[in-house]
């Protein structure tokens, strides 16, 4: 019985981590792109931002 | 089934995180500035005005595209790089335990540490990054055999591309190779000041203004990661100091549960991983962790200090991007990691009511294996899920080679770009950031703005010639200006019309003939300009730093040479 509950367990918990996976992958590819974070109407560009 | 699941791992995940960055066309983002054909000129030698920052990976770069198209190179440095870290990863683990080889492959490559460094584009930190496994094996050989490994000076030298990248890999050598025996630490000694000596020699030459802004420090400094603080974030080697390539998913609870469990299964195999190595290893692996993540935390904590001894002492601000050390950390994490992963799988096993059902025996598996990517997804993909844009190979505009063109044609003098400012991002980039390529596109020395603009602040620039140039172009007509400029020995301008402040109504206008104007570029020739050779001096000194380099990388053939020619003798 406990063999039983183990394996299932084992089963749901890897499914859970490979759906999040496969969604977030998915996710990463399709998703859409945030806007440019630079302007090119400000005096200069940027290196980057802290924060 | 280890010798092909490792490499095949490897390379999956290395393309799942490169993506798009793999198609055809030059992946351009922050620092990472990769043109057709690289020219072998002063800068990259060490002799030019400004301070040597990409000394000696743009004078590498230079050679070898001339035998490897850039673009093909670019391709290959960047995919080599988590590869061939990857597969060095899989040696940190346990022997015979495919899982904890594949959990360490996943670790090392799907990280934190690595998606930001990608994203900033310090390519050179990540070859450093993917030689350090290698290095750890081939340093314990030298300690314990007393014979240095045929493969090691090539490690090295791969690994010193960048002065940061040569530093962290001068103490890996330093800390476990050597053993109480001086001769040994001479020799260990030796091949870390050689492999470092083209950035070190060009950087003493350039000290008087190796000094940097304290302001920079505090700008650079590891970061907190969303609610993450950053002394907890670099427990995960996370940290990096610019929120334009942080993941989407390191702001959030999955950063705070990524880190738990980087903890967890560390000190899950701590005791085991510490037996495996031996005190003399580990110890040296801890000595290491504790200068990576106690050099970023100091960053973090004491930025103020850290801008006060980087404005003092010459060359010490290349310790202020915090969260860059902390690859210093990555060979204890992961191989203490795949230890906890291999434990934690065979207690469960024995735990387990009876023998465990494949099924969830590769489950297990799986899980231990793959989290990484579960809680991190949005690197994938070229860094899709990062605000900045992530990254994309571009094709540049036909006009960077007619520019190129038409500087080639031009009088002598070197080539200033305007406008003054460091970092552009045009429209063919997709709007992402990138240091200006326009320098290293046209193949002569140029001089351009080394300002850096972080959050509004600015970080002053180090090159005096930058600085000058500013000055000629304050002059009061075009005339003026250009006259100024050719006695800083300066015979082309070029100027980027989509650049901000760099189109036709606010550009600064200097007298000369125009040798091209294309919609974005404008090639300007400025009469009277003279070449200026490097100092003398400086010529000689650089010869002796890239001939003790060229020593070094060489060493492995002479050594084989003399072998083969002992051998026939016999």
């Amino acid at each position: 019985m406990s063999a039983i509950v183990a394996t299932v367990t084992t089963t749901v918990v890897g499914g859970v981590v490979a759906a999040v996976t496969v969604v977030g992958l998915v996710n990463a590819n399709t998703g859409t792109q945030g806007p440019s974070p630079a302007n090119v109407n400000q005096p200069v560009v940027e290196y980057g931002t802290n924060g | 089934m280890r010798a092909w699941a490792v490499p095949a791992w490897s390379l999956l995940l290395a393309v799942l995180l490169l993506g798009p960055a793999l198609a055809p066309g030059f992946v351009l983002a922050h620092d990472m500035v990769w043109v057709p054909d690289l020219a072998l000129r002063a800068d990259a030698l060490g002799t030019g005005s400004g301070l040597p920052r990409a000394v000696p990976s743009d004078a590498v770069v230079a050679v070898l595209d001339e035998v490897v198209p850039g673009m093909l190179l670019q391709k290959l440095v960047l995919l080599a790089s988590l590869v061939v870290g990857g597969i060095g990863a899989a040696r940190l683990a346990p022997p015979g335990s495919l899982v904890g080889a594949l959990a360490a492959v996943t670790l090392w490559q799907w990280n934190p540490l690595v998606a930001e460094r990608l994203g900033l584009g310090h390519w050179p930190v990540l070859l450093g990054y993917a030689a350090l496994p290698w290095l750890v094996g081939a340093a314990r050989r030298w300690r314990t055999e007393g014979r240095m490994p045929m493969v090691l000076p090539l490690l090295v030298v791969v690994a010193s591309l960048s002065a940061s990248a040569g530093l962290a890999t001068a103490a890996v050598l330093l800390v476990l190779a050597t053993r109480r025996d001086p001769a040994q630490v001479a020799r260990v000694a030796a091949v870390a000041v050689l492999a470092n000596a083209p950035w070190l020699v060009a950087g003493l030459l350039h000290a008087g203004a190796a000094l940097s802004d304290p302001a920079g420090a505090a700008v650079f400094a590891l970061a907190d990661e969303g609610s993450l603080p950053g002394p907890l974030a670099a427990l995960g080697l996370g940290g990096a100091w610019n929120s334009q390539v942080l993941p989407g998913s390191r702001t959030g609870p999955a950063a705070w549960v990524s880190t738990g469990l980087v903890v967890l299964v560390v000190a899950a195999g701590w005791r085991g991983w510490w037996r495996r190595l031996g005190a003399r290893e580990a110890g040296g692996l801890l000595v290491l962790w504790l200068l990576g993540w106690g050099t970023a935390v100091l960053t973090w904590a004491a930025p103020d200090a850290v801008g006060a001894v980087a404005a003092a002492v010459p060359g010490a601000g290349v310790v202020r991007d915090g969260a860059r050390v902390l690859v210093l950390c990555a060979p204890l994490l992961v191989g203490a990691a795949a230890q906890g992963v291999t434990d934690v799988r065979a207690r469960v096993a024995g735990s387990w009511p009876g023998p465990v059902p494949p099924p969830a025996r590769v489950v297990l598996a799986g899980v231990l294996v793959v989290w990484p990517v579960t809680l991190m997804p949005d690197v994938a993909w070229g860094l899709g899920g990062t605000p900045g844009g992530g990254l994309r190979a571009v094709s540049y505009p036909a006009s960077y080679e007619q520019a190129r063109e038409a500087v080639a044609a031009a009088g002598p003098g070197d080539v200033l770009v305007l406008p003054l400012s460091s970092f552009r991002a045009p429209a063919w980039n997709g709007g992402r950031t990138v240091l200006d390529p326009v320098g290293r596109y046209l193949g002569r020395d140029h001089v351009a703005s080394d300002e850096l603009v972080v959050s509004g602040a600015v970080v002053a620039g180090e090159d005096p010639r930058a600085r000058q140039a500013r000055t000629a172009l304050a002059g009061a007509d075009p005339e003026s200006r250009a006259a100024a400029l050719a006695e800083l020995g300066i015979g082309v301008v070029v100027r980027d019309r989509t650049a901000p402040g760099g189109d036709d109504a606010g550009a600064v206008e200097v007298a000369g003939r125009r040798l091209l104007a294309a919609d974005d570029l404008v090639v300007t020739e400025v009469a009277g300009a003279r070449e200026r050779p490097a100092p003398r001096g400086w010529v000689v000194a650089m010869a002796v730093a890239w001939g003790g380099w060229l020593l070094l990388l060489t060493a492995p053939l002479l050594r084989a040479g003399r072998r083969l020619r002992a051998a026939r003798h016999r």
